[in-house]
């Protein structure tokens, strides 16, 4: 059943020390504009409004940083509004990735799978956000599977679906399939010191 | 003068506001072009699309980026495109074809350039491209137009080609033709004469070609012709003319009809002077034979009258039935004698007669009285309608009439059964008189109508009923009544009977008949 979020709980989130890029939001809009039209991104503005938030899409720029509790506020009010399940969410960051300015802006450097997953991959979210630390752990490309772990990171539930599908996106920009799913082994919500996803490819 | 640096933060404000401005102005530039492009990774992975690709290729964003190109190429093509691409930087114009979401292959010019980064390691390429659909089609119709337009031409050349085949086959059998031919054009000017006819004339096609009726007229080899087929070329049908000594000529005039319209005049010219010279031997034969014949046929006639008549001495009645049956044997053949002997004379133009200007009915009734014994014999109901005004008199041959008159009423007597009806009517006509004989008898069969009046001809249902008889006595008298100029005809059914009648002209008519004389 959805759970309606209280201001309380915007401010809450809102109070979260950290930034992030303006072209998360961008991404999102795109998502929603194609999904809803411009009705629905009007709703989710209203929703803010009545959060307490006033916020104007439009008005994002892509390369501005912005408070990373606004960006998990706007997130959920999303999934509130459009009642969207936990797969939506995965969608939405599989197809941030292909939409994403920064991400544009990197495909210069994907030259190869190991360059991508060991040295642009901390780039890209360094370029994304001033909290948390993307670290690869292993890369293998005969079995297909890459491990990587996030500190630091404990802005929301919502984004461990968020970011799995980001991170099968970014993998389908460097490998030719279409079959990338991932796991999410470890979650510093469920107690463990860090996230970690096991991303598989066939 | 000192130059002072900006502050550090204004100036990465600025810098974040032109990155932003840059940032519109590219998304917007690649949204607005409306050519189809995408960036290749350099493991050939789809990085970017526009639009323009997204709509032709039917994929939405997410599911095209990051797709390897072989999805929306074909492979073979695609691998030849990059290689050549990492070889030479850039393709120009490259067709083949990219495949739609549903399968669909659509025809299209690829153009490539590769893309480096600031260390010019090769990051990947990208494409654009042109569809070729319209193009594609337009050729194909053009194609399809050129072909149809050679497969015309190919018909036309062989519907050429036969129609010359045709048209030296025609001009081939004309050249052959046994008869000679002459072609008139619409204005009645000669078009074509043929080798035959040119051996008639004895004359060079070249001074024939193009002359007119009235010019040809000046050629005194034409005249004969000229004077049968007049100046206006009407239609006629075997009319015999001599061209010269021992050249007699048969001509018959054909309207040429192309589409219910007249195009032209054929004129055959069919040599008939063996034939008329072997039916001038035929009736010099039969003339000379009758004449012979007659001779001692009269001789035994006196004598078998003589023997009838007592003047030999009594003969018993046996002797008198035997002589009695030779002597009408020998009247028959005596009869056909005559009748040879009068168609020879027509045919040979001796048939002269002595016109004298006489009333008609009385020369029909002693024909009519010669045969009361047989009508009444056959008890046949017999009627003479007179005219109730007097009948103008005719110029008439009385004997050759009366054979003529006797001829129709023979046939309709003997060709009666007992107990018919055999009516003879005269009446007056327009300008001439009409005779008629009606019968009630066997009447001509439909099939054998068109042969009445022709030699020897003899129906086939009065040939079972009655063995004799010469099949010539129509011949004779419808040549004695054409020559007085009158004309003969019949009306009949089988079964029911029939009625022959002819006219004869009055005097005025008959008058200008006589200048052909």
């Amino acid at each position: 059943m959805k759970q309606e979020l209280t201001k309380k709980q915007a401010q809450k989130l809102m109070s979260i020390k950290g930034e992030v890029r303006g072209v998360t939001f961008k991404t999102d809009i795109e998502y929603i504009l194609r999904e809803k039209g411009k009705e629905g991104l009007k709703k989710v503005e209203q929703e803010l409004k009545r959060l307490g938030v006033n916020l104007k899409y439009n008005d994002i720029n892509t390369m501005t940083f912005y408070p990373v509790g606004l960006r998990a506020l706007s997130l959920l009010v999303i999934k509130n509004t459009f009642n969207y399940s936990d797969d939506k969410i995965k969608e939405m960051g599989f197809f941030a990735t292909k939409v994403s300015l920064i991400i544009k802006l990197f495909t210069r450097y994907f030259l190869s799978l190991q360059r991508v997953f060991f040295k642009e991959a901390p780039r890209i979210w360094r370029k994304h956000w001033t909290i948390g630390e993307l670290f690869p752990v292993e890369l293998n490309e005969k079995e297909q599977y890459a491990i990587l772990r996030l500190k630091n990171f404990n802005l929301h539930p919502i984004y461990c679906y968020y970011l799995g599908g980001y991170f099968c996106g970014v993998l389908q920009l460097i490998v030719r399939s279409d079959r990338i799913t991932f796991e999410e082994t470890k979650c510093a919500f469920l107690g463990d010191e860090y996230h970690e996803y096991l991303i598989k490819w066939k | 003068m000192e130059v002072k640096e900006g502050k550090k933060e204004d100036k990465t404000e600025v810098l974040l506001e032109d990155l932003v401005s840059l940032e519109t102005y590219a998304r917007d530039l690649f949204t607005f072009l409306p050519l189809p492009v995408c960036l290749i990774s350099s493991i050939g992975i789809i990085l970017e699309a526009n639009p323009a690709l997204e709509k032709i290729t039917g994929y939405q964003t997410e599911e095209i980026i990051g797709k390897p190109i072989d999805a929306i190429f074909n492979k073979q093509s695609i691998k030849e495109l990059s290689e050549q691409t990492f070889k030479e930087g850039f393709v120009r114009a490259k067709e083949m074809d990219v495949l739609t979401k549903d399968g669909k292959k659509i025809p299209i010019r690829a153009s490539t350039v590769l893309r480096k980064s600031e260390k010019e390691e090769t990051i990947g390429y990208f494409v654009g491209f042109f569809d070729l659909t319209n193009i594609k089609r337009k050729e194909r119709e053009l194609q399809n137009a050129q072909t149809a337009l050679l497969n015309m031409l190919e018909d036309a050349a062989k519907d050429r080609k036969m129609a010359e085949d045709a048209k030296n086959e025609t001009l081939m059998i004309i050249a052959n033709f046994a008869d000679g031919l002459l072609v008139f054009d619409k204005e009645n000017k000669v078009s074509l004469i043929n080798p035959k006819a040119i051996e008639f004339f004895k004359i060079k096609s070249n001074n024939i070609i193009g002359k007119s009726v009235s010019e040809l007229n000046q050629v005194p080899a034409f005249n004969p012709l000229i004077k049968i087929i007049g100046a206006e070329l009407t239609e006629f049908f075997r009319k015999e003319f001599t061209l010269r000594k021992n050249l007699v000529l048969e001509a018959t005039a054909l309207p040429l009809i192309e589409e219910k319209e007249k195009r032209g005049t054929l004129v055959v010219l069919h040599d008939v002077t063996r034939e008329k010279l072997i039916e001038k031997m035929k009736t010099e034969f039969v003339s000379l034979a009758a004449h012979q014949l007659r001779t001692p046929l009269s001789a035994i006639k006196w004598t078998l009258k003589m023997l009838l008549d007592g003047d030999l001495g009594e003969i018993t009645k046996e002797q008198r039935d035997f002589v009695e049956k030779t002597y009408q044997s020998n009247e028959r053949m005596i009869s056909l004698i005559n009748d040879l002997l009068n168609v020879t004379r027509i045919e040979e133009g001796r048939y002269l007669y002595k016109p004298q200007l006489s009333q008609i009915e009385k020369v029909i009734q002693p024909v009519i009285a010669s045969y009361q014994d047989e009508i009444k014999k056959k008890k046949i109901k017999f009627d003479f309608k007179k005219p109730k005004k007097k009948l103008p008199k005719v110029k008439i041959d009385i004997e050759k009439i009366k054979l003529a008159i006797q001829n129709f009423l023979d046939n309709a007597i003997k060709y009666t059964p007992p107990g018919g009806k055999v009516t003879v009517s005269l009446r007056s006509i327009e300008k001439g008189i009409e005779f008629q004989v009606r019968d009630t008898g066997v009447g001509i069969p439909e099939d054998q109508r068109d042969r009445v009046f022709t030699k020897f001809f003899r129906a086939t249902n009065v040939m079972r009923m009655e063995t004799e008889g010469s099949g010539l006595g129509l011949y004779i008298a419808k040549n004695i009544i054409e020559a007085h100029g009158g004309k003969v005809g019949f009306e009949s059914k089988e079964g029911e009977g029939t009625t022959f009648y002819f006219t004869l002209p009055v005097e005025e008519e008959f008058r200008e008949f006589l200048k052909n004389f």
